[in-house]
């Protein structure tokens, strides 16, 4: 992979920056980068944590982070973009009675029919895992669709909430404060608490980077 | 934690008591906040003093307030931030079933760490005891829940253990704290980059596992990019101009520029910067 860069990040990390601008090609490169980190153990690495442009790679001393800058910078060139159209599709039921469904067609001059079908036309991919355990970033979003986010925050969204906020869409994984307009809710279970109990298991999460998510409207869920 | 011989029992828990250990790792990539005991240091030096691996599960104890009722004779140790108790602080000492502990005012600090010989009884997510509420994460300290010991040991051998006052933290000084550049370091002008350098910050009531917020003269960000990795210990400017500083529960990703970066070992030292206290940082070299 060309035009990939290694910086320290604080003492004991480095950032990878792989692309710079977000799309599908950007998110190729991350899957690509995070597989090659899978398959070369770097020494002391703790934590790699994947964005839209660029990961992070923690270590747990210092001397870790300082001393493997070539080697990681040997892995970037090796490595080799993984297209999201390999990924896993995820079709998930969202009953489309949100609280906000209504003032944000409104506000977007589109009918509630219309939102719902413009929301679930696309294949999305998941951009990014993150904000709270297992929230999918999913897009690309149709623009209209754009919003920019609620001006005042809810205290709590409900778990399996679908929402929009800014250029995104995505499922709320746990009861959490939440600034996004909330469209619908599926009872697809995005994070399981129980999963993650001991030592825990990537089975606790419904959802990976760069799988493909399709929703399906239901008017209400098969029990 | 039933089934076991309650050691403990909380009789008031002050502004909040909660378990934690040394944290969680490899979990960064499915939006999982490393936790951890936020001033890690003193946590491993209670663990310490009574003989416990340094990553045991203690109990973390926000401010003050904090009473408890001791059921079964333990060793103990204290340490973190400079509270009134009425037992020692960062020495173990032993109290008899039927004794108390409670923290009186609090003179410096955020954080006080109780540890008891055997480490706390307590479920694991991730690998790690440490609670974090909002991601489900640990259950609930409060009046009348009563705690047990992990592993039951026999009494310590070494008779006493402590820390002496020469290695110990000051807590009611305004620190001056080591940063890195953070990655979008120079895409802030010099103006903002030197305000940040020269002026105290106070820390904001609005703090909390996840990050402190620092108000101050607001530093101009003008920078748009979209989420990227952060860490414990990064130094956010949201468009408000206010920096906050990323801790142990905090998100795994932001949207913000990252101006700087906290030097790791300088983090427990931060997290014990009490509301309404100063701190001010200097760039490493």
């Amino acid at each position: 992979m060309d035009d990939v860069a290694v910086s320290r990040f604080g003492p004991a990390a480095l950032l990878v920056e792989f692309a710079d601008k977000v799309d599908r090609e950007s998110l190729a490169r991350c899957r690509g980068l995070m597989g090659s980190f899978e398959e070369n153990r770097l020494d002391g690495l703790v934590d790699v944590t994947p964005a839209y442009c660029s990961l992070l790679l923690e270590f747990d001393r210092p001397e870790h982070a300082s001393n493997q800058v070539d080697r990681v910078a040997q892995l970037l060139k090796s490595a080799r973009a993984r297209p999201v159209e390999e990924a896993p599709l995820f079709e998930i039921p969202v009953c489309y009675d949100g609280p906000d469904l209504e003032e944000f067609a409104r506000r977007n001059s589109l009918s509630v029919p219309n939102v719902i079908e413009l929301h679930t036309a696309p294949v999305y991919s998941v951009f990014l895992i993150g904000f709270s355990p297992g929230f999918p970033y999913l897009g690309p979003l149709d623009v209209r669709l754009n919003a920019p986010r609620l001006e005042n925050p809810r205290p709590r969204v409900p778990a399996g909430s679908v929402a929009i906020g800014g250029e995104h869409t995505g499922i709320y994984s746990i009861a959490s404060p939440g600034g996004w307009w909330l469209l619908g809710r599926t009872d697809a279970e995005i994070f399981s608490t129980k999963k993650a109990l001991d030592d825990g298991s990537a089975e606790a999460f419904l959802l990976r980077q760069g799988d493909s998510v399709k929703f399906l409207p239901v008017e209400e869920f098969s029990p | 934690m039933e089934s076991e011989t309650p050691v403990l029992e909380v009789l008031a828990s002050g502004a909040g008591i909660s378990i934690q250990d040394s944290g969680r790792s490899g979990w960064k990539r499915f939006g999982i906040a490393p936790g951890g005991a936020m001033d890690l240091e003193s946590a491993r030096r209670a663990n310490l003093l009574v003989g416990n691996d340094a990553g045991a599960p203690v109990l973390e104890l926000l401010f003050t307030g904090a009473k408890f009722l001791v059921l079964t004779s333990s060793e103990l140790a204290i340490a973190g931030a400079e509270v009134e108790c009425d037992w020692p602080t960062w020495r173990n000492f032993r109290v008899e079933a039927g004794g108390e502990i409670s923290f009186g005012p609090l003179r410096a600090g955020v954080w006080s760490y109780l540890a008891i010989r055997g480490g706390f009884a307590a479920p694991r997510w991730f690998g790690s005891a440490s609670a974090n509420p909002r991601a489900g994460f640990g259950e609930t300290v409060q009046p009348g829940t009563r705690l047990a010991c992990e592993n039951r040991l026999p009494p310590e051998e070494i008779s006493s253990r402590f820390v002496p006052e020469l290695v110990r933290e000051e807590y009611g000084q305004t620190p001056v704290l080591p940063v890195w550049r953070g990655p979008e370091w120079d895409g802030f002008n010099d103006e903002a980059r030197g305000k940040f350098l020269e002026q105290t910050w106070r820390i904001s009531a609005q703090s909390d596992r996840a990050g402190y917020r620092l108000e101050g003269i607001a530093l101009e960000s003008r920078l748009r990019m979209p989420s990227a990795p952060v860490a414990v210990g990064a130094i956010q400017v949201p468009p408000s101009g206010h920096p906050i500083v990323l801790l142990r529960d905090g998100p795994t990703v932001g949207g913000y520029p990252r101006l700087a970066i906290l030097e790791s070992s300088s983090i427990s030292r931060f997290t014990q910067c009490a509301p309404g206290t100063d701190v001010r940082f200097a760039l490493t070299e």
